[in-house]
């Protein structure tokens, strides 16, 4: 309830004291219950409270929203009480500083100076003491941001040290980054090793696109561009933004990806410069993005290298079930073979078919690649030469079916070099047909030695390719050799070859059985420690 | 992510539901403020926030969201979220939301709670 228009000063100092204790204690928005004692206290048919925020007026009560229109508020602020336009105006101080001012509207007339007076003392520390509660208030949040900060820090770290997804990593340090700085928008950007864009994520709209962050000369602490919209940023134009703050997310040696955020807001709608504060903020969560990143992409080599170690596993079992585990006994021949697998199994193939009539037909096969898919070419292989072997009049012949089976069936477009030899013991004659394989070496009992090279392409290559047979005659004591590539390739420190030469040099006039260890022996003391990529095969062949 | 928040609305009752999708920043809180005003308004006196589709807010929004908090419990409403990250939810704890106003994990928790405080 108002008192009256015309009630006097003392009156009105009375009804403001009766309502005061009132406006401290009661509820609701403490700037409506210091305009409500104000109505009361001054019998006025309207109050308006002004607030100041800075160099802005506001209207209390109505938030930002509550803008006054231009010469609403008179500019500058009269000192003391004054009338305008038929409204009383009361500036509101308190030690000696504006905070606001009451208008009374519909008082035509100010009251008695020292009751006005009090009124505007009064009403103005409360008011000092609302924006005081306020500033405590804002400090209170302000202080409850620097602490989410530090929590968001120690959550991140907790968050990330187990995730080994790198979608959801990326998206948890955008988030939180965008979020702490009040950004509108950020983007962050992984690279693979080579430097193509591995992912990229943003919110809000692109800051930056990953292509050209790939090509960004960004250095470590970071850049803060306040001016992004006319300067460009560490040699980069960014799209769309007004200032922006960028960091590099790198480990030494290598930089894994940038993290971009945009336009900071304000409450106001203005945009905000970034601070050191900020970019220090996105270098930390850089940082713990970096480690977590390096800890997934290792994570994520572990698991390929153990699926290629399953592979490999997998491999030499289809490799050790396809090799003869005796070798054949035949009359009027000694035998020796023996084949070295490398860690990263090849596709290396020999294996001996007894024939009727006490022959022997044998083949010494390299299958093109490594791991399963050369394991299954093998296989295939293997698998072809047992269906037609006794269907083939020639040796040139089941070379060109089981081309022709390769051709038809294998499951991946590889190629294999091959010896296949049809030896009968009691004349001597030896068949054959070399698909493109490594010279073989004939050992001539009398020392000499005699290279039998490729008849044909090998095997896989050409669709209806064909083949020469060529028959050479073995004499007692005559020793052949088929061997495949590991052996002649094979590398030692300084990167040579142990070559044909070599080789030829140790076949000698004892036992194939010798001969074949002594083989192995020496390639392995000629490669020494240098690890070895293909595999070794021998085969030796001695007619007796 | 959209690149605004939208805000859609239902009213059961006394209490009036908000939905949010996207970022709760300066824009974001001024639509969550809009639409929540206008129901009250309308005599809603419980508000119940669900943030299922958001998870960023930045403290922009949060200081609106205290705005509209405040606003509730002047008139002697209450206001609930549901739907919340564990990111917001914790955001909200440490910044004081959930001081004034429940966090419940599902929707119809948190209108049986704002009913039960408005009743």
């Amino acid at each position: 309830m108002s008192a009256p228009a015309s009630t006097s000063a003392p009156a009105r100092i009375d009804e403001l004291w009766k309502r005061i204790g009132t406006v401290l204690a009661g509820d609701g928005p403490l700037s409506a219950r210091i305009a409500e004692a104000a109505l009361a206290a001054t019998g006025a048919r309207g109050v308006t409270l002004y607030f100041r925020e800075g160099e802005n007026w506001i209207r209390a009560g109505e938030g930002l929203s509550g803008g006054v229109e231009p010469g609403e508020i008179p500019e500058p602020m009269p000192p003391g009480i004054f009338h305008r336009e038929g409204d009383l105006w009361l500036p509101l101080r308190a030690e000696g500083e504006l905070h606001g001012a009451l208008r009374l509207l519909g008082l035509a007339a100010p009251g008695a100076p020292e009751s006005d007076a009090l009124l505007a003392f009064l009403l103005g520390s409360l008011v000092g003491a609302h924006r005081l509660a306020r500033q405590v208030r804002d400090a209170e949040f302000e202080l409850k941001a620097r602490l989410l900060e530090l929590e968001s820090l120690y959550d991140l770290g907790l968050s990330l040290g187990g995730q080994l997804d790198l979608s959801s990593l990326a998206d948890e340090v955008l988030f939180r980054s965008i979020s702490l700085t009040d950004a509108g928008k950020g983007t962050l950007v992984l690279f693979e090793e080579s430097g193509a864009v591995l992912l990229e994520r943003s919110v809000g709209g692109e800051v930056l696109a990953g292509r050209d962050a790939a090509a960004w000369t960004l250095p470590e602490e970071g850049v803060i561009n306040n001016l992004a919209a006319s300067v460009p940023t560490a040699g980069m134009q960014l799209a769309a933004c007004e200032k922006c703050l960028a960091v590099a997310i790198s480990v030494p040696g290598r930089r894994l990806g940038a993290l971009a955020v945009a336009d900071k807001e304000s409450r106001d709608g203005r945009v905000l410069d970034f601070t050191p504060t900020d970019a220090r903020l996105l270098s930390l969560f850089a940082n713990q993005a970096a480690a977590a990143i390096e800890t997934a992409r290792l994570h994520k080599d572990a698991i390929e290298k153990e699926r290629i170690e399953r592979e490999l596993e997998v491999a030499a079992s289809i490799q050790r079930q396809i090799l003869p585990r005796d070798l054949p006994v035949v009359a009027g021949l000694e035998i020796a073979a023996k084949n070295v697998p490398t860690r990263q199994v090849g596709g290396d193939y020999f294996d001996f078919f007894p024939l009727s009539g006490g022959r022997l037909a044998f083949l010494v096969a390299d299958v093109s690649g490594k791991g399963v898919p050369a394991a299954l070419l093998v296989s295939t292989v293997h698998a072809a030469v047992h269906l037609q072997i006794d269907e083939a009049k020639t040796v040139a012949e089941l070379i060109a079916r089981i081309d022709r089976h390769l051709q038809k069936y294998a499951a991946t477009r590889k190629f294999l070099t091959c010896f296949f030899g049809l030896i009968e013991p009691e004349s001597g004659t030896l068949r054959y047909v070399s698909a493109g394989h490594n010279p073989a070496l004939l050992r001539r009992a009398s020392g000499a030695i005699e290279q039998i090279k490729a008849t044909g392409v090998p095997m896989g290559m050409f669709p209806n390719a064909s083949w020469t047979e060529e028959i050479v005659t073995m004499e007692r004591g005559d020793l052949l050799c088929v061997y495949s590539d590991g052996i002649t390739e094979a590398l030692d420190a300084a990167d040579e070859e142990f070559g044909l030469d070599r080789l030829a040099r140790l076949m000698s006039a004892g036992a194939p059985g010798g001969i074949c260890g002594k083989v192995f022996e020496a390639v392995e003391a000629f490669a020494g420690d240098v690890a070895q990529y293909d595999d070794q095969t021998l085969l030796l062949l001695k007619r007796t | 992510m959209s690149e605004s928040c939208k805000v859609s609305s239902e009213r059961r009752g006394d209490v009036a539901i908000l939905w949010t999708d996207g970022y709760i920043n300066n824009q974001g809180g001024e639509e969550i403020a809009r639409e929540a005003y206008v129901h009250l308004e309308q005599g809603a006196r419980g508000l119940v926030l669900n943030l299922e589709k958001t998870r960023i807010v930045n403290s922009i929004g949060i200081s609106i969201l205290i705005e509209v908090l405040e606003k509730v419990m002047d008139r002697k409403g209450a206001l609930a979220f549901c739907g919340l990250t564990p990111t917001i939810d914790k955001t909200f704890r440490i910044m004081g939301l959930a001081q004034y106003a429940e966090i419940y994990p599902t929707q119809e928790e948190a209108i049986r709670g704002v009913d039960a405080k408005t009743a």
